[in-house]
C-alpha cells in the first residue's frame, strides 16, 4: 500500500503542515512508502530557517527528519515554485519537479492520496 | 445521500462487492456540512452493507470526542449520533491521543496523569495513536477522508 499526501498549507499558519508530516512519518513506520508532494502555500515547508515562528515545533526540523524515515520521494509543484518566486536551490532538501499537466500521473503511481 | 455514491447494490455484509472503509474525520463540529457528510456517509456505507473497519478522528475532529459540548435544544450533536452509530455497528472510534491532548479532550488515565480537573471523553471513542490510522489504511479497500 503506497500512500501520497499533498502538504498545501503554509508551516505556521495552522497545525495543518505538523500534523500532515506527523502522519507522514507514521506511515514510513509502518512501511507504506509514503509520497509528498509539496504544492501551493506548502512549498515554503521546504524553506530552511525561513521563521522562528511560535511556540510550536519547527517544521525545518521535521523536514530534515524525512530522509532518516527513508522518505525520499518529495515532490514540487513546479507552478507553485514559480508563483513564490522561489528557486529549487533555495529548498532545504532535494526534491523532483512536477508540472501542474502532469499531476493525474503522479497521483494514479499512488494506492492512496491525502492532502492537506 | 442517495445518487452521491456509486456503490454495488447490496445489503449483505459477506456479499463479495462489499468493501472495507476507513473512515477519516479531520473537520471539527463547527465545520457543520463537512462533518456531518462524514456521519452521513459512514451510515450509509454501513446500511449498503459495507465493513467500516475504524473511523479515526485527527485534526480538528478530535472535538467532536468531547462530552463537553452543549447544543441547542433544535440543534443535532455530532458527538451522540457518531455514539448511537458506534454503538449500533460496532464501530471502532479512534481518536488521535496527541491531538485529543492538545485539544483539551482526556479519558480519566490521561486526566490522571496529567493531574486535570475532569475528564471528556465521551462514550464509544477512544484514545489512539497514529499508528492505528496507519494499521487500518493498510488494511483498507478505500482509504476516505473528510475535511480538514
Amino acid at each position: 500500500m503506497s500512500c501520497l499526501i499533498s502538504l498545501s498549507q503554509s508551516p505556521y499558519g495552522s497545525r495543518s503542515a505538523k500534523e500532515s508530516l506527523d502522519i507522514t512519518l507514521v506511515l514510513a513506520a509502518f512501511e507504506q512508502n509514503p509520497g509528498l508532494l509539496f504544492i501551493d502555500d506548502g512549498v515554503l515547508q521546504l524553506l530552511p530557517k525561513s521563521q522562528q515562528p511560535s511556540p510550536h515545533k519547527h517544521i525545518g526540523k521535521i523536514i530534515s527528519a524525512l530522509e532518516m524515515y527513508d522518505i525520499d520521494e518529495l515532490w514540487v509543484e513546479t507552478e507553485s515554485l514559480q508563483e513564490l518566486g522561489l528557486q529549487l536551490e533555495q529548498l532545504s532538501q532535494p526534491v523532483k519537479l512536477i508540472g501542474r499537466q502532469q499531476l493525474s500521473e503522479l497521483w494514479s503511481k499512488y494506492d492512496q492520496h491525502l492532502v492537506f | 445521500m442517495a445518487g452521491f455514491l456509486y456503490m454495488p447494490n447490496t445489503t449483505h455484509p459477506n456479499d463479495v462487492t462489499s468493501l472495507s472503509y476507513c473512515i477519516v474525520v479531520r473537520c471539527g463540529p463547527n465545520q457543520q456540512s463537512q462533518s456531518l457528510s462524514a456521519l452521513q456517509f459512514t451510515q450509509e456505507l454501513l446500511a449498503q452493507g459495507h465493513r467500516v473497519i475504524r473511523v479515526f478522528f485527527y485534526q480538528q475532529a478530535v472535538l467532536i470526542a468531547s462530552n463537553f459540548t452543549v447544543m441547542p435544544q433544535d440543534e443535532a450533536n455530532l458527538s451522540l449520533q457518531w455514539q448511537a452509530l458506534a454503538q449500533e455497528h460496532q464501530l471502532e472510534l479512534g481518536v488521535c491521543i496527541a491531538g485529543a491532548l492538545q485539544n483539551g479532550i482526556v479519558n480519566p488515565q490521561e486526566c490522571e496523569r496529567y493531574q486535570l480537573s475532569a475528564a471528556n471523553l465521551a462514550q464509544g471513542f477512544q484514545l489512539v495513536g497514529l499508528g492505528q490510522l496507519a494499521a487500518a489504511s493498510a488494511d483498507c479497500d478505500r482509504l476516505i477522508s473528510f475535511g480538514a
